[in-house]
């Protein structure tokens, strides 16, 4: 071989090396970087302030996480990002509101009819229509119109029933809650603390159980996950039960501190988006994270301005995600 | 929801489907979506790309227009072509960052690029009146209506309804872009849009830079969703958030699907018979509240795309293959 | 040389005779590095064979040095050029094609429109062009439908220029994206095992068509491919790789007895079938 025509080479600019070292260890890059925000704005804005929105800021994450993981979970499902995930969400509130507020019976008994009727409805769509179209070799354009179809459906039905009316579960809106000097309504607390065990119970579910490792297979790779012998129609059918079911829960727990109408499902889906990008799609634990994530720096983004752009910030994070980083935290890199 | 059960079957009035104004309101939104989803025919039928966003062009359009006439005191006239240019311009700045992600993904960010739009429409009180909107941008326009009027009515039509020289513009205007697209998707350009949607890594392989076409599919599509904003101006005569919702963009889609990812003819089709069938539904003398005629509409606007999808993907003139191929 | 056969690209000859080179070039995925350091060059108006184990990195170095894959460090110059990192249609524009190992045979478009969308300055391609400039479209266009046509001619593709292309066989799918890469008037063509699923006398027209080029136009081929017998017989030098580097350049019987070589191959399982006659993976003991 003649001597180059190529150029020599040059050093990495100190720039260059830290965005690859963020790059190698990302789980850590966005870490310090939350943790490099939440300095400032406790500098800036009094430790009360930052920690009072805190508290907010995990209700509305708790939300999120649950929404996210179940739409990642099925992601690896469907090979697409399911547009009636939100729906999912509004169902799972008023069936809520049917038992709670109908019926009369205790907010317990909602949340777990809540959980279960949408469950059911996860498994039987995926029996009557995902399942089949998979097995048809629908493409994606047909898969996503199809979301969005359902979406449709799931919400005017809603609307059918139950009219465009606001309504409200049968919650304890006005007692509060008050320790370390912070203030909390109390349903907002309970939401944080249901909400965060059923996470950390997610969380080890997915990381200990067999179960739990199988699904995480599946929704990483389902040609993968099929090859090396899981049993993928059973692995799919609890993906459902746990998606829908928190997505229901999810779906409660948002009625109990907003109120019910039925695009509450569709206007959490875009934040639930951002939270699942962040994590990286297929990701279940990237999900969690997201989705608390999100919420935290959402309620923080009101220490800086004005509460009426706050659904501006879930968009912004989603489109900073895609252009900066698209596989989000935890995802791979692909290829150009 | 008991009530509805033991309600007894009324008998439906068709009444207004024998009514000019009736139709005349139809078309009109047949053609405004007729404009529309040729923007999503080039994009999605013709480009591979799944632009769910258009709805956000639409509203540029609109706002820019009447923002330009009411606040900046410009010529009905000269504000369409620098509206259209904003939308252009917008078109650039979603797609660049969007563009080069993957199917699903460009999806998401079309949307969200579009809703984020409309809540700044939203919010933005001082700009463009927040949930009331902007109105009274319609006067040169109501001259040329009148001026048409009284054309038609020359000719013996004496009891013309008020919308029909809208209604003969729209689709003017909708029947002289299809040919234009088809030649223009006749050509060397159209191929390399067409290599595109089968396979990016081929035509890049080929010389052919992707990214570049595919923001020149998005741009003109950008062109075609203001138009559309213009004629639903006109035809509301005033402009709101509320008329920008993710919904429209998802009509268009339906739209697309029922004509077919082959033709831009094909759109025209499936959108008379989609409003057809919407409008239809809100003029038949239901026994129900208007929030649930509503909900009935778009339950089947869900049920056509779910139908569609499941049984004839290709819609009326389609191909199956393209659509169950797909991806 | 002659000037009538001047490449498309207009890109300055090479010097030293070294049309490409590449060094180092590194492309890791995860933990795994797939291509781990792989230099070297090739020169102008030489058939060049790629070969190696299967996971060699080959396809995967293809990838980096068209563009298509982002590299992580080396460097790559086609004519005097950097390509390294450059966007893959940048690259094909200088006169550097490669075809893929997966055919991608445009489906649902014809198989005359796969060819006529390879060759390169059609003003009709720009925008601006087709409103304003129509004439120049339709001229180009004539003239391309002719060399396509011949080209199909060569490739016994002719009667079926009208098919839609997803109708074509595997063997006829790789002729046309052979012809079709042939349509950009390259000047380095890159294949990626033009020979596989393709019947031995048409591809023996192919060799031959290759040669023709080479002799006439003077255009560099580097192909990766499995069967050695092509190897062996038509190229002038064989590089081979395994586990991302380069682990022999030669001419093919030098390389057929380099013990790294053979040793890559037994490694990794593949027997190796150099000659018909000649024991397969070992050194033939008599020499020759």
């Amino acid at each position: 071989m003649e001597a180059g025509t190529l150029s020599p080479s040059r050093e990495l600019t100190p720039a260059e090396r830290l965005r690859e070292a963020a790059n190698r260890h990302p789980a850590l890059a966005a870490l310090a970087f939350v943790a490099l925000v939440v300095v400032v704005l406790i500098a800036t804005k009094g430790l009360h302030d930052v920690a009072q929105r805190g508290l907010n800021g995990l209700s509305l994450g708790a939300i999120y996480a649950l929404g996210a993981v179940g739409l990642t979970l099925v992601y690896g499902i469907l090979r697409l990002v399911n547009f009636a995930h939100g729906d999912f969400l509004t169902f799972g509130a008023y069936m809520a509101y049917l038992v709670n507020v109908t019926w009369g019976l205790p907010l317990v008994v909602a949340v777990f009819w809540a959980m279960a009727t949408t469950a059911v409805l996860g498994i039987f769509l995926e029996k009557v229509m995902w399942g089949p179209m998979r097995a048809r070799g629908a493409g994606m354009l047909q898969l996503l119109l199809m979301a969005i179809g359902l979406a449709l459906v799931i919400r005017y039905v809603i609307q059918f029933i139950w009219s465009t009316e606001l309504r409200q579960l049968d919650v304890n809106r006005t007692d509060t809650v008050e320790f370390l000097g912070l203030v909390i309504g109390r349903t907002n607390l309970i939401v944080i603390v249901v909400g965060f065990a059923v996470l950390v119970a997610t969380g080890l579910m997915l990381r200990y159980a067999l179960l739990g490792k199988r699904m995480r297979a599946l929704s990483d790779n389902l040609d993968l996950a099929e090859t090396s012998g899981i049993d993928t129609s059973r692995v799919i059918l609890w993906t459902w039960v746990f998606a829908a079911g928190f997505a229901g829960l999810a779906g409660v727990l948002a009625g109990a501190i907003t109120q019910l109408q039925p695009e509450l499902g569709f206007e959490l889906l875009l934040p639930i988006f951002a939270a699942v990008v962040l994590g990286g799609i297929g990701n279940a634990f990237g999900a969690l994270a997201g989705g608390i994530v999100l919420g935290l720096v959402i309620e923080w983004s009101t220490l800086l301005i004005e509460p009426r752009w706050k659904t501006a910030i879930g968009f912004i994070v989603l489109i900073l995600v895609l252009i900066i980083r698209p596989q989000g935290i935890f995802g791979r890199a692909k290829a150009i | 929801m008991l009530e509805l059960l033991t309600t007894p079957p009324v008998a439906v009035t068709f009444e207004s489907f024998t009514s000019v104004d009736f139709w005349t309101s139809v078309g009109i939104l047949a053609g405004i979506y007729t404009i529309f989803t040729l923007g999503l025919q080039l994009n999605v039928g013709f480009t591979g790309i799944f632009n769910f966003g258009q709805a956000a062009f639409m509203a540029i359009g609109a706002y820019s227009m009447a923002i330009l006439v009411t606040e900046a005191n410009m010529s009905f006239w000269l504000s369409l072509p620098i509206s259209i240019l904003i939308a252009i311009a917008f078109g650039l700045i979603v797609g660049l960052p969007s563009l080069r992600l993957r199917t699903d993904y460009f999806a998401i960010a079309t949307i969200a690029a579009a809703e984020a739009i409309r809540l700044f429409a939203l919010n933005a009180r001082e700009l463009t009146g927040g949930a009331q909107g902007k109105f009274g941008f319609g006067d040169d326009w109501d001259s040329v209506s009148d001026t048409i009027e009284g054309w038609i009515v020359d000719i013996g039509w004496p009891d013309v309804p008020t919308l029909f020289p809208l209604f003969l513009v729209v689709w003017a205007v909708a029947l002289a872009l299809m040919p234009v697209l088809t030649r223009v998707q006749g050509t060397p350009w159209g191929r390399v849009l067409r290599a595109i949607r089968e396979d990016e890594d081929a035509a890049r392989a080929l010389g052919k830079n992707a990214f570049a076409y595919k923001l020149q599919s998005l741009a003109i599509a950008a062109t075609l969703g203001a138009v559309a904003g213009f004629f639903l101006a006109l035809n509301l005569k005033f402009v709101v958030p509320e008329e920008f919702l993710p919904l429209v963009t998802f009509i268009g889609y339906a739209c697309l699907i029922l004509g077919g990812l082959a033709s831009y003819w094909g759109v025209a089709v499936g959108s008379v018979i989609l409003w057809t069938v919407l409008e239809g539904l809100r003029f038949l003398d239901l026994p129900l509240s208007e929030t649930r005629i509503t909900a009935l509409r778009f339950m089947i606007l869900g049920l056509v795309l779910i139908g569609l999808m499941a049984f004839r993907p290709q819609g009326m003139f389609g191909k199956r293959e393209e659509m169950v191929l797909g991806d | 040389m002659t000037d009538a056969a001047t490449p498309a690209s207009g890109a300055p000859p090479a010097r030293n005779g070294t049309i490409f080179e590449a060094d180092g070039v590194v492309k890791r995925f995860g933990g795994i590095r797939a291509v781990d350091g792989a230099s070297l060059g090739v020169r102008e108006g030489s058939i060049t064979a790629l070969i190696g184990p299967n996971g060699a990195g080959k396809t995967t170095f293809f990838n980096v040095i068209t563009g298509f894959y982002r590299p992580d460090s080396g460097r790559a110059a086609f004519a005097g050029r950097e390509v390294l990192g450059r966007p893959p249609y940048a690259i094909a524009r200088l006169g550097m094609v490669r075809t893929f190992q997966i055919t991608k045979a445009l489906a649902r478009m014809p198989v005359i429109d796969n060819m006529m969308l390879g060759a390169p300055d059609q003003p009709g391609e720009r925008l601006l062009n087709v409103i304003f400039r129509p004439g120049a479209s339709r001229r180009r266009e004539a003239e391309v439908r002719e060399q396509a046509m011949e080209l199909l001619e060569i490739f016994n593709l002719t009667k079926l220029a009208d098919e839609y292309a997803g109708t074509l066989s595997g063997g006829q799918r790789k002729l046309l994206e052979l012809a079709r890469a042939l349509m950009t008037r390259p000047r380095f063509l890159l294949l990626d095992e033009p020979m596989a699923g393709i019947n031995p006398t048409l591809g023996r027209r192919l060799l031959d068509h290759m040669q023709r080029l080479r002799a006439g136009e003077g255009v560099t081929f580097l192909f990766i491919e499995h069967d050695m017998e092509v190897v062996m017989n038509h190229s002038d030098r064989v590089i081979v790789m395994a586990e991302g580097r380069v682990i022999a350049d030669g001419e093919p019987h030098e390389v057929r007895r380099n013990q790294a070589v053979i040793d890559a191959y037994l490694g990794s399982g593949t027997v190796t079938e150099t000659a018909p006659g000649v024991p397969a993976g070992g050194e033939d003991a008599r020499g020759s």
